[in-house]
Formats: C-alpha cells, structure tokens, sequence
C-alpha cells in the first residue's frame, strides 16, 4: 500500500490508473470485512464495489486529517455492510412474520499467502489481530458482535443473554484497550 | 447525571455505530452544536481508523477487479450480462427443484445439488478468469508484437494493452526453460527508466499468459521489454541478454 497519498491525490486528479491500482490494493482486505460481516461472497462483492464508487465519486471530500485514503475507504465498507445487515434483519424479521426464513452461510476463503509481499498492509493485520486477540473473551465476543456484526447494544445483551450495563462496560473496556493498542499505527499511512 | 455526560459516554458507540437509531440520531443532532464532542468523534475514529483490518484478506475471485473497475468508471455492461445469467441459472435451479418429485428424492437431489453447485462454482470461476483474460483482449486499444529466437527456436511476445482498465494481457511463446540460476523478466519501459514486472515463467504445453496492471507509483508507461536475468539479482535495469523490446 506504499503511496497511499499520492493515490490519493492521483484520484483527485481522475486517474484512472489510479483507481485500478486501488482496488488491486484494497479489495482482498475489504472482501475480507464485508466477507466476514455479511457471510455471503455475492452481497460482499456488491459493498465493496459500492464503496470504490464512493471513494471515486466523492475523493474530493477527503480530509487527510480525519487518517488517510485506505481509512476513509475502510468506514465507508463498513459503513456500508452494517447497513445491508440491518436491512437484511428488518427482512428477516418480515420473514419471520410470514414464517418463511432461510439464510445460507458461505465459507470464507482467506488469501493463500498472507504475508506483506503478497498483501500490503499485513503487519497493520497483524498489530490489530493481536490487540483483539489480547482482549479477554467477554470483551472480545462484544467486539466482534458489536464492531464485527454491526449488532447494538440492546442487540449484544439479548443475544449473549446479559444486562446492558454489562455490554457497554465490557465494550467500554475493550474499546480502552484498543486505543492505546492501535496506538502505534494510528498515523501510519500506506 | 450531567446531560452532557451522556454524550460523553457514548462517543465509542457512535463511532462504532452501537447506539440504538434514536440514540444515533440524538447524537448526531448533538454533534452540531457541540465542538468539544466533535473533536473527540474525530480523535476516536483516527484511533480505531485500522480496526476493520483485523479482518484477515481473502482471496478475489477471478473478474472482480475489473468488473469493480467497470462499474465505477461506469461501464455496467459485463455486470448486466452476469446477471442475467445468474438470472437465467436461479430460474433453471428452481424449475428443477420445484418439478414433481417426493420428499426422499427430493432429499438425494439436494446431494447432488450441493455437488452440481461446487462443480459449477468451480467452472464459473474458470469462465470468470477466461472472461477476464478475454476482456482485455476484446478492449484492447493496442497490439504490439516481437518476435526473438531462442536456442534455435521461434518465439514471440505478444501485448493486448487496454487502456480502459490499465491492464495487459501479455502472452509469450516458444521459450525454452530457463537455465539454471536464470529467469525470464518482463519489464515495463518508463520514462524515467525500467520497472520490473513479474517474472514468465515458460509454459511447455504452449503459450504462457499473464494478466498484469501497471507498474504502482503512476508514471507513464512506453512500452515493455523481455529479457533473461540471473535469478537472485534484482537490479533496476536489464543486465542480461534482451530477447524482445517494444515500444507504444
């Protein structure tokens, strides 16, 4: 991801050129997420094309000072894949009414070789795997549910069964906890 | 409790959208009128700004790339022709799922359902990689051609280049292997000199394709070169013998 600014300022410029050297960059990391959060490869594939579409329609709204191309890129998929999820829920819960409900879950197929070589940015994978995988179960699982499912808190107590002081104390924590562990990358522009 | 506290409070979950949707938009609202929260917003999302990469990467099936390229650039065409035939391929899948049959056939149908759907998968992918490979050559903007001689063989570089998707298709036949400790480099020729490209790694069986994008860092690209290096030395410029040199 060496040049993030330049790409940035490349696409200000409406290169093209610019735009591809992007999506070979980003997209196996954005799959990634949107894979991962939406458990379907097609409606994956469909966010990420939407949020390069974002980024290529509206790069004149980058602030550097908000962190950068790849960042801005980052919340806009997410972004967008908790809004698929919360429509896929208020359809599911239609469903549910008329008593019809399937949802098919696909297999992730990670990267065949995860390393820097092979995908830029992998050390920022693995600072952020190892400060999740730092935080204690309880706090963890509130993560994933809340940060990785795009669940709210009212969401996260009913399913885990727990009181919602309880979820926003442990999210309280892991989020502390997350800050100061990010705090290394923070600034670091690909 | 302080109102304000609240706010305080909660700027996590803004951040991480976890608030319930009347308590987003109470936020929002807030938010405009209160400059010390905006400025603690703004600190968190750069703090949390690379917690989606905790997300391992996946593999990107064959075709995407370009079809996101196509899409943003607005060109939809390819997408439209793909879902149709999704299209047509869910109404086969229904007519044959929903045609008379009892519950025990249906149960062994859905077996080899799950069998049709993996080979199908697999061949969608092989198609999707053909498409793609094709795509470049059917949007080719320009064909260049070289021929070389090789340990008394023919053989030949040939480029579709697409200006459309910035990538080339580059197909290169009539390689003998390499020698030992030696490789086939492909380079791009720049203006301010030459940028490796991926190494040709010679096919027996026939031509070797190779889809590539352009060199990163944006500079303009006025042709292309192949040559034969010493496998551990990565120069900057050629140092072996050129077997083909073409210029746009």
């Amino acid at each position: 991801m060496a040049g993030e600014r330049s790409l940035g300022a490349r696409l200000l410029a409406r290169d093209e050129r610019a735009l591809t050297e992007l999506i070979e960059i980003a997209t196996p990391w954005l799959l990634g997420i949107t894979q991962s959060m939406l458990s379907d490869r097609d409606e994956a594939e469909e966010v990420v094309q939407e949020a390069f579409g974002i980024i290529w329609n509206r790069i004149h709204l980058l602030d550097p000072a908000q962190g950068g191309l790849i960042p801005w890129l980052l919340r806009i998929t997410r972004n967008r894949a908790i809004d698929r999820l919360r429509a896929r829920k208020r359809r599911r819960s239609h469903l549910e009414r008329l008593g019809s409900l399937t949802s098919p879950a696909e297999t992730v197929t990670p990267a065949a070789e995860p390393n820097e070589a092979v995908h830029p940015g992998w050390h920022v994978h693995e600072t952020v795997h190892a400060a999740l995988t730092g935080l204690p179960d309880d706090q963890r699982e509130a993560v994933r549910l809340a940060y990785f499912e795009g669940l709210t808190h009212s969401e996260i107590a009913e399913r885990l069964g727990i009181p919602m002081g309880t979820v926003k104390t442990r999210l309280r924590l892991a989020f502390d906890k997350l800050r100061i562990a990010l705090a290394t990358i923070k600034d670091w522009v690909v | 409790m302080n109102p304000h506290r609240w706010f305080e409070e909660h700027r996590t979950a803004y951040v991480t959208r976890s608030l319930e949707r009347d308590e987003m938009t109470t936020f929002s609202e807030h938010l405009a009128g209160c400059a010390e929260c905006r400025e603690a917003i703004r600190t968190l999302e750069q703090e949390l700004a690379w917690l989606p990469m905790g997300v391992a990467p996946v593999t990107v099936r064959p075709g995407l790339q370009r079809r996101i390229v196509e899409h943003v650039l607005g060109n939809n065409q390819w997408r439209w022709n793909r879902m149709t035939t999704l299209a047509v391929a869910a109404s086969l899948l229904l007519a044959i799922l929903t045609y008379g049959i009892g519950r025990q056939q249906l149960r062994s149908l859905d077996r080899e359902r799950a069998v049709l759907a993996q080979q199908a998968s697999i061949r969608q992918n092989r198609l999707a990689a053909l498409e793609d490979t094709v795509s470049v050559m059917r949007g080719a903007t320009r064909i260049l051609q070289a021929s070389f001689q090789m340990e008394n063989r023919d053989g030949g570089l040939l480029i579709f280049a697409d200006a459309r998707t910035h990538r080339w298709n580059v197909v290169v036949h009539g390689l003998p292997p390499a020698g030992p400790d030696q490789v086939y480099q492909f380079w791009f020729i720049e203006k301010d000199g030459m940028v490796r490209g991926a190494v040709v790694q010679p096919d027996s069986a026939g031509p070797t394709f190779m889809m590539m994008g352009m060199p990163p860092g944006g500079g303009e690209v006025m042709g292309a070169a192949l040559t034969v290096e010493p496998m551990d030395r990565q120069t900057t410029e050629p140092q072996g013998k050129m077997l083909a040199h073409l210029m746009l």
